[in-house]
């Protein structure tokens, strides 16, 4: 598969419904998991189905991708023939949780889809959680002989704001719509399109190059035959605070775990070399998601700690995500937060937020 | 190919046949330490971090783990491309094959490797030993001196002295005397194996002792009390600080076991280590809602539901619903299964401690318990409940 297809995973777009989450950075590159960030996923998918050409158009907010991403090395991007392509993205990325696929951020690029030496393109966003081989989606789209797959989710409760549903006939798609209620299938901001195909809509549409491909896709349904590709394991919806809170708690279920991490299709991510994480003899971690740099001395219950968090003495996490560095000083309580990096939690502050509404505290704060 | 100041030769071609089951597979600097290292790491890290960028590393033993973990090196940032790391393991010629015969041996067999670099220096350590050490303070040791080798060494307690090459220098630093495991110890100074040569000497010392058919072809026994005998200027350089040759179980059950010290001189911990591994891709471990963690390290990739308290938890280890893991290392992929028992003791790499049974013993006058890599461990429904 691996010469037969290439990737691009659009990263330009930003959400303000995460608050000072994404002040800083885009949603691709939210901390998630552990470890990971949000675009790990969709990299990590690609990579473990064979791609090993894949383009990452770039937020306005870059940084953060580039110093996590690199050269590719941990996706076995760092290659001589293809790997990966890091492309500018325009100046503002559209607001909004679900992922566009801006036409003007592909003309952009026009030279990274004119030189690759594939036939189709696997187009993916860059903040949905799952894991999945994109193989028999491709022998499913070659099948059907080439022009549009989309990628969906069977959801039962059609509840994700501004996510694109798809009515089908069979395996076709009949129409798309944004606003349904109760069972629906949801569009997983992915899809394989052949490259003819995609050159021909910047032909098409190259003057209202504000234009998002769904759309292009939508107003083309009578005449473009577009087939739909279910996906069935578990799908992260992370639209905002309370969704990153929910998706961050799946993984304390055992099925979630095992079905992202478990397999041997491993999600990959930049690789830092920490020490193991160190409980001392008062630790109490209960039910809780701990990575190597850690160090507790106090109670973490049902939370998901980031790298190199300490927790002091006495102090007590519950409910809540510690992102990377942060200290939560002796005797400090934590319930339903959410930590951004770097965070420091003086001795004895009592903070807490909601089950629905996390509080969220910025990065770098001092508390 | 651009001349290099000092390049490093990392003798792991050891098999470490004192740490029984953890060597049967893999060669003794491959053996995993500290959760989520392996032994070679800390050389390897004490080379990065004092910018020796080309390493040579001699295999021999079971080599294919050591192989395969070094890879292109890329995880100790040794893919270089003038240098970086190199497997060099023994090879056949015209004149036919044969092993190295000695750790001199290994390096006398090298010489094109090391010529091609052209080096002023060449740094000798040992792939099996714990320690952080930054070489460079030893080289300007090695300059300020003139001296045509350093040998690094350490004080030892006197009744263990008998186990090292023992080595005594005048006030200068300059060694008088060097003994290999003397009955009779007369100096607390051991060398480390730790060596910086200047590259015309060694080379001519290794041939020497090549046509030598007496020589053990060892740096310690042959090498250098050769240099010595030439009157050549010797230096012993004073390290203080961690500094362990993990020998047999003991020792390395109580290296690991010292790490969960707070007080502990090895210090991985700290943000300055810089301890290098070839790290793997696992998420974060989860702790279950019944469980118990105390004083304990613990990596990526396990799962704990049951109890662990002083011990150590490899990368992706696992330890079931109701077992108790108590002053224990669980080496990578390790299984403990539910209702297990595990005390003092090593399980080995994937190896498993089956439902219900129990290993080890609480009884401190007892060995330390260990279970091979791939192993199995049953309840044999008959074994004393503690």
């Amino acid at each position: 598969m691996a010469g037969r297809i290439f990737g691009m995973i659009s990263c330009n777009y930003n959400d303000d419904s995460f608050g000072q989450l994404t002040a800083v950075r885009s949603v691709a590159s939210m901390p998630f998991g552990g470890r990971y960030r949000l675009l790990d996923f969709a990299l990590s998918n690609m990579m473990n189905s064979g791609i090993r050409t894949i383009g990452v158009v770039t937020p306005y907010q870059y940084r953060s991708i580039l110093d996590h991403v690199g050269a590719g090395k941990e996706w076995s991007l760092d290659r001589k023939h293809g790997g990966l392509f890091l492309l500018p993205g325009s100046i503002y990325g559209p607001k909004g949780a679900h992922c566009s696929f801006m036409l003007r951020d592909i003309i952009k690029n026009m030279p990274f889809l004119e030189r690759a030496k594939s036939d189709t393109i696997l187009i993916c966003g860059s903040s949905k959680v799952f894991n999945m081989d994109f193989r028999p989606m491709f022998a499913a789209h070659e099948a059907a002989g080439g022009g549009i797959t989309m990628l969906y989710k069977k959801v039962n409760e059609a509840t994700a704001k501004d996510a694109l549903y798809l009515e089908l006939e069979g395996d076709m798609v009949k129409s798309m719509t944004r606003e349904t209620i109760g069972e629906a299938n949801c569009f997983m901001d992915c899809f394989m399109i052949d490259r003819k195909l995609l050159l021909n809509f910047i032909d098409w549409y190259q003057n209202f190059s504000h234009i998002d491909m769904t759309e292009i896709m939508s107003e083309n349904l009578e005449s473009l035959p577009i087939h739909a590709y279910p996906f069935e394991g578990y799908l992260g919806q992370v639209n905002n605070i309370s969704d990153y809170m929910r998706c961050s708690q799946d993984l304390l279920r055992l099925e979630v775990r095992q079905e992202l991490f478990g397999g041997d299709a491993k999600i990959r991510t930049k690789i830092e070399d920490n020490p193991p994480a160190k409980y001392s003899a008062q630790a109490e971690v209960h039910n809780s998601l701990v990575p190597t740099g850690c160090v507790i001395e106090g109670t973490v219950e049902n939370s998901i700690l980031f790298r190199g968090v300490h927790v002091g003495p006495g102090a007590v996490v519950r409910n809540s995500v510690i992102m990377s560095k942060c200290v939560i000083q002796p005797g400090a309580l934590l319930e339903n937060v959410i930590c951004d990096k770097f965070v420091k939690i003086g001795s004895g502050n009592k903070l807490s937020g909601t089950e629905a509404r996390p509080l969220v505290i910025a990065k770098n704060s001092d508390i | 190919m651009r001349k290099k100041e000092c390049i490093a030769m990392l003798l792991a071609g050891g098999q470490g046949s004192r740490l029984g089951a953890l060597t049967s597979k893999i060669a003794k600097p491959a053996v995993a330490f500290g959760g989520k290292y392996r032994i070679i790491d800390f050389s390897l890290s004490n080379c990065v971090n004092s910018n020796i960028d080309t390493v040579g590393v001699l295999i021999q033993y079971r080599p294919l783990m050591l192989n395969s973990y070094l890879g292109t090196g890329a995880p100790w940032d040794l893919d270089e491309q003038e240098g970086g790391v190199f497997v060099l393991p023994p090879y056949a010629t015209q004149e036919g094959g044969a092993w190295y015969s000695g750790t001199a041996d290994s390096v006398l067999k090298n010489i094109d490797f090391i010529d091609s670099y052209n080096p002023e220096y060449v740094l000798i350590i040992s792939g099996d030993h714990l320690y952080t050490m930054d070489y460079n303070r030893m080289l300007e040791f090695h300059k300020q001196n003139q001296a045509e080798l350093t040998v690094s060494v350490i004080e030892v307690p006197l009744e263990e002295a008998s186990r090292f090459g023992i080595i005594t220098a005048d006030p200068t630093g300059r060694i008088v005397k060097f003994s290999e495991k003397p009955a009779q110890p007369d100096s607390t100074l051991a060398s480390m194996g730790i060596y910086i040569f200047d590259w015309p000497v060694l080379r001519s010392a290794l041939q020497a002792d090549a046509a030598n058919e007496e020589s053990e072809h060892d740096f310690g026994k042959n090498v250098i009390p050769m240099l010595l005998a030439q009157r050549r200027r010797l230096f012993a350089y004073a390290f203080s600080g961690y500094w362990r040759d993990v020998g047999t179980i003991d020792s390395y059950y109580e290296a690991n076991m010292a790490l969960l010290d707070e007080n502990s001189e090895f210090d991985i911990f700290s943000n300055n280590a810089n301890i290098y591994s070839n790290a793997n891709i696992f998420p974060p471990h989860y702790v279950g809602e019944q469980a118990v963690v105390q004083n304990s390290l613990v990596c990526n990739g396990c799962t704990v539901l049951g109890e662990v308290r002083n011990s150590i938890l490899s990368t992706e280890a696992y330890v079931g619903p109701g077992a108790k893991v108590e002053d224990s290392i669980l080496l990578p992929g390790a299984r403990v299964e539910s209702g297990a028992r595990v005390m003092r003791a090593i399980v080995g790499e994937r190896a498993v401690v089956e439902v219900n049974a129990y290993f080890g013993s609480q009884d401190k006058e007892q060995p330390i318990a260990v279970v091979g890599d791939n192993e199995h461990v049953a309840d044999d429904l008959w074994s004393g409940r503690y």
